[in-house]
């Protein structure tokens, strides 16, 4: 091995690049980058401004973050909802403007001053949410409109009231607790903040109110179809949006004792940069509170910090519209890109050398080489069948396959000419064994282990093993079960071939080869499923041995059959008993002759197998192609294969002609006939094995003739 | 994506080809058009003497299977002058014109076409300065451009160098059209410097033959493809692989494909439910395309990924007749309608 391609061995085997993309899958990875701002903005003013982390420091801030917050969650819920809200600086300068003017102009108590602020708060949300949500008018205009008219009039009625305010001598220890104090050593507005916030986030995502708005910010037209009351949703939104602005209106008001000219500037672009910046999308839909609340802290930490610093307003206005920008551009971009930044780095291949094989053309005198016999066989619902992965005959000799569409259909002996459905499970349904009841158990792709009892009733067996430690996508669901087998003890082996790859594409795993393919065991008894085996490249079929103390399974992307020993000395471990094949094992089944039949699903190319050493092609394949061009094992040409316990290859029959049996995925043997299925086939072929004991079947086989 | 120039230094573009639209949208053509010859692997056909002629491994044939001509090599490129005078190009680098051994520059060792003008003047491509015309896939594979174009009137003159495969030649009265295979293009030689006709073509270019009312018939010998581009840009994997793939088997374009289990195959070409995709990526297509006057492609015959008339070296227009040799198809055909025509 050359120094290069052991370089490549060890860079791609030992670097996990698959996490990236299992991260990636995460809800939470979308929290990632404003919580990194957070603590990047946090850090750098923290170090720059002597003394930024003192109490007294911290205090004064905390009140402004608190009232800040306020605004900012429900801004947040306004976007969720799909809208926006420009109105909020308004909306908080008047609510702040009738709690001073209530105290201090009225004398009225300080409930009534906080209840009139609120009044102010939830008419002007109300006549947003009305002009938005009812009649439907753009978001953005509506309360940009709304936004002037109520600057306007708190610019009018600042400068008639102003002096009356300062003349007034009205006194309250609630105002100024409210204004100045602490409970627990926070100041009010961060209680405040910390409440709402908390209701909010639990109503938003526990609650069904709080459910609609996201689902109308999601979809509205799904939303619509689904009964939710679009409109009304909408109107409450904003009414809660007036009310959380006005609350911390209320709270600057008895902060300052009094409102000039400067309250609310420029507070709705502080609160939708806030927003925006913590990750909640301006489409709506996607964000949560918390994701506000981390906005907040970092607004208001760079602004805070610039004026510390001596910056005047101008810089900061600059710095907030900039962050504003960036954050509204990553925002875009990464809901756009998501999926594709996952596509392009979720296949992360390994290397892997394959072993030298033994040539399967036609006329190279090895064992392996193959024929035209799978061509004559004849078809059995041909053109009507869609991808019988595998194949099964009962005690009346009715043959079962599964389809692509979810169901198990049962073709009536003795000619096969009628069919029926006989049962829908959904998923694709893939390995077929029969239990001693005359139960159909199968391994159904992308769902689990069921079981269809002779009366059509389906039952879920399992669809889940124990977690592995350092998963990062749960591995404890069945993901790829492929094919089983039942001792007689009625214990169920079965394997799931991969972890990476849903069963629908289950080609792509051979492209990454990462062994990720489990053995499995589930017990009836107990009703769970255990761990035998992981780390195999694409763990297959499987098949009990005929003496039943062994079972062997097949490793499709490393052209290996294992031995897995249940009794004896090695019992529990595996041994490989045939390795470096020049096709790709799939089902294994036993034959009538105390061998064992293995289907081929593919069979190796000298191209691919290059590939395997150089995995770095095959990752920048599939970032740079689209998956149609992608080089895939030669999937195309199949083959059946007579091996035995000793791992000795008795017999290989293919269709070179590509016509009827392309690729092969299992193969029964019943009453002297061989019946073959293949998963993107159209048919299940048959035709009669020379010198096969006629009176022989699976079902005899497994359990005796008492049944 | 407005990050992508600056994604792309770190994971690479991603990679394209011409799409086949306009006067490339696909068509069965080729596949219905009826077989006038079977034979193995025709190659260059040409009017002789008022005959069709075309090569086939070792012998010049005639459609009806009359063989006229048997050589030690298998013969390269073929052209007739209209004085009757046949040149033959073969695998040996030979050149042998009107019976007799030319003697030609040592340099040319690799003849993949040859041409008269009006003016009798012997036009020859030389495709590569170091392989054979056998060796082509080699040559793709190397990335190399190290052919030519001569031309002949008592004294070999050099009008080109530095081409990628010049694999077809059309004489005009300034000069001649040259396609050049492994730039998927068509070039115009004579003037002051080699000036690109034809680009972007959805295939590799070979010969060249006049059509009747101006314009030419171009044969496309194979498809362009993304896997096998991406693999020209990835050069361990293909150094590797030209060392340890036997050639036939290589991700490389081929004059028919789908014939062994070995041969690479691409998502696209999985067999479905019985069905092989005509629209599947594939290493072989047949694809003819009418030229016009101003060279632009008028429309085009195909045979898709599903068929069998692969990879088309020549083609011919004759008494109104169209033939057509498909060298990985074995077969010649004919294209029946010559007329430019729009959709």
């Amino acid at each position: 091995m050359q120094l290069r391609e052991r370089l490549q061995a060890w860079r791609y085997n030992l670097i996990p690049d698959h996490l990236i993309g299992e991260i990636l899958t995460k809800r939470w990875t979308d929290n990632a980058i404003p919580f990194l701002a957070l603590v990047i903005t946090v850090a750098t003013f923290g170090t720059l401004i002597p003394g930024f982390f003192k109490p007294t420091s911290l205090q004064a801030s905390t009140r402004q973050l608190g009232e800040f917050s306020l605004v900012v969650t429900g801004l947040t819920v306004v976007m969720l909802g799909g809208g926006i809200d420009l109105a909020v600086g308004s909306i908080f300068a008047l609510s702040a403007f009738a709690a001073v003017a209530c105290f201090f102009i009225f004398d009225l108590p300080v409930w009534v001053a906080f209840l009139a602020s609120l009044s102010v708060g939830v008419v002007f949300g109300a006549i947003n949410g009305y002009l938005i949500g009812y009649l439907r008018l753009r978001a953005f205009l509506t309360t940009l409109v709304t936004f002037i008219i109520g600057r306007a009039v708190y610019d009018i009625l600042v400068v008639t009231f102003a002096s009356l305010v300062q003349m007034s001598s009205a006194q309250s220890n609630d105002w100024d607790f409210i204004g100045d104090g602490t409970a627990l050593g926070l100041s009010v507005p961060v209680w405040a903040a910390l409440i709402l916030g908390i209701i909010t986030h639990i109503a938003l995502t526990r609650s069904r109110p709080g459910w609609h708005v996201l689902a109308v910010g999601g979809s509205r037209r799904s939303a619509y179809n689904a009964g939710i009351k679009v409109r009304r949703t909408v109107f409450l939104t904003y009414v809660f949006s007036g009310l959380c602005a006005s609350a911390a209106g209320f709270l600057i008001a008895t902060r300052l004792s009094g409102a000039g000219p400067g309250t609310g500037q420029g507070l709705e672009i502080a609160a939708l940069t806030a927003a925006v910046v913590g990750g909640n999308s301006l489409g709506g839909g996607r964000g949560s509170v918390a994701k506000g609340m981390m906005g907040a802290i970092i607004v208001l930490v760079m602004t805070n910090g610039l004026i510390r610093m001596g910056y005047g307003t101008g810089t900061n206005q600059m710095v907030l519209g900039l962050l504003l920008a960036a954050a509204v551009t990553i925002d875009i971009r990464w809901l756009k890109n998501r999926h594709k930044v996952l596509n392009e780095v979720y296949v992360a291949p390994v290397y892997l050398a394959m072993g030298p094989t033994q040539s399967a053309e036609p006329n190279s005198g090895t064992p392996y080489a193959l024929n035209n016999r799978l061509s004559q066989a004849d078809a059995i619902g041909l053109g009507a069948l869609e991808g019988p992965e595998d194949v099964i005959l009962d005690a009346n000799d009715h043959l079962y396959c599964g389809t692509r569409h979810g169901e198990i259909v049962r073709f009536f002996a003795p000619d096969y000419t009628r069919s029926e459905v006989f049962a829908h499970v959904g998923g694709f349904p893939l390995g077929l064994a029969f239990d001693a009841k005359g139960n159909l158990i199968s391994c159904v792709g992308a769902m689990g282990l069921y079981s269809i009892s002779p009366d059509r009733v389906v039952t879920k067996l399992s669809a889940e093993t124990a977690r592995s430690l350092t998963s990062i996508v749960d591995d404890a669901r069945l993901r790829d079960p492929n094919d089983l087998d039942i001792a007689p003890d009625g214990k169920i082996y079965f394997t799931d071939s991969t972890k990476r790859y849903d069963a629908h594409e289950w080609t792509l795993d051979s492209i990454e080869n990462r062994a990720t393919g489990r053995l499995l065991v589930y017990d009836p008894k107990v009703g769970r499923t255990r761990t035998l085996l992981d780390g195999y490249r694409y763990t297959n079929g499987v098949c009990m041995a005929h003496d039943n103390k062994s079972l062997f399974f097949a490793e499709s992307w490393a052209c290996r059959i294992h031995r897995y020993w249940l009794e004896g000395p090695k019992a529990g471990t595996a041994e490989c008993v045939i390795r470096d094949m020049p096709g790709y094992p799939d089902n294994i089944n036993r034959a009538s002759d105390g061998t064992y039949w293995m289907a081929w699903l593919g069979m190796r190319t000298p191209s691919f197998d290059l590939s395997l050493r150089h995995p770095g092609m095959r990752k920048r394949m599939a970032r740079r192609l689209p998956q149609d061009d992608w080089l895939f094992p030669n999937i195309n040409t199949g083959g059946v294969v007579k091996f035995d316990e000793t791992g000795r290859i008795i017999q290989t029959m293919g269709d070179l002609t590509g016509a009827s049996h392309a690729m092969v995925t299992s193969m029964r043997e019943h009453k002297g006939q061989l019946f073959i299925g293949g998963i993107f086939n159209n048919r299940i072929g048959r035709f009669t094995i020379e010198g096969a004991d006629a009176g022989w079947s699976g079902t005899l086989s497994y359990w005796g003739a008492a049944k | 994506m407005i990050f992508d120039p600056i994604l792309d230094i770190f994971r690479g573009k991603a990679v394209t080809i011409p799409p086949l639209d306009g006067a490339f949208r696909p068509n069965t053509a080729l596949d219905d058009a009826p077989v006038v010859a079977h034979m193995p692997q025709p190659d260059n056909l040409v009017v002789w003497r008022g005959r069709v002629v075309a090569s086939s491994g070792t012998t010049l044939q005639e459609p009806n299977g009359e063989v006229l001509q048997n050589y030690s090599c298998d013969v390269t490129a073929l052209a007739a002058s209209s004085r009757g005078d046949l040149a033959v190009g073969l695998e040996d680098g030979s050149l042998i014109v009107a019976g007799q051994a030319l003697t030609r520059p040592a340099e040319v060792r690799c003849i993949t076409a040859l041409a008269f003008g009006a003016d009798g003047r012997l036009w020859l491509a030389n495709g590569s300065a170091t392989l054979r015309p056998s060796q082509w896939a080699t040559d793709l594979m190397m990335k190399n451009a190290s052919g030519s174009v001569w031309v002949y009137d008592g004294a070999w003159r050099r009008v080109a160098g530095s081409l990628a495969w010049p694999y077809g030649l059309l004489p005009d009265g300034a000069g001649v059209i040259v396609s050049e295979s492994w730039r998927h293009r068509l070039l115009h030689l004579g003037g002051t410097r080699p000036q690109p006709v034809l680009e972007s073509l959805p295939g590799y270019p070979a010969r060249l033959s006049p059509a009747e009312g101006g314009g030419a018939w171009l044969a496309l010998f194979a498809p362009r493809n993304r896997l096998i581009e991406f693999v020209l840009q990835e050069t361990y994997y293909r150094l590797a692989m030209m060392a340890e793939v036997p050639p036939e088997f290589w991700i490389a374009p081929a004059l028919s494909s789908g014939r062994s289990f070995l041969e690479p195959l691409q998502c696209g070409g999985i067999r479905m439910l019985g069905v092989h995709k005509a629209w599947s990526p594939t290493r072989s297509f047949g694809l003819v395309v009418r030229l016009g006057a101003d060279m632009a492609p008028n429309f085009s015959l195909h045979s898709r990924a599903n068929g069998t008339r692969h990879g088309v070296t020549s083609v011919l227009e004759h008494q109104g007749q169209l033939l057509i040799a498909s060298k990985g198809g074995d077969c010649i055909v004919t294209g029946g309608h010559t007329e430019t025509e729009g959709d």
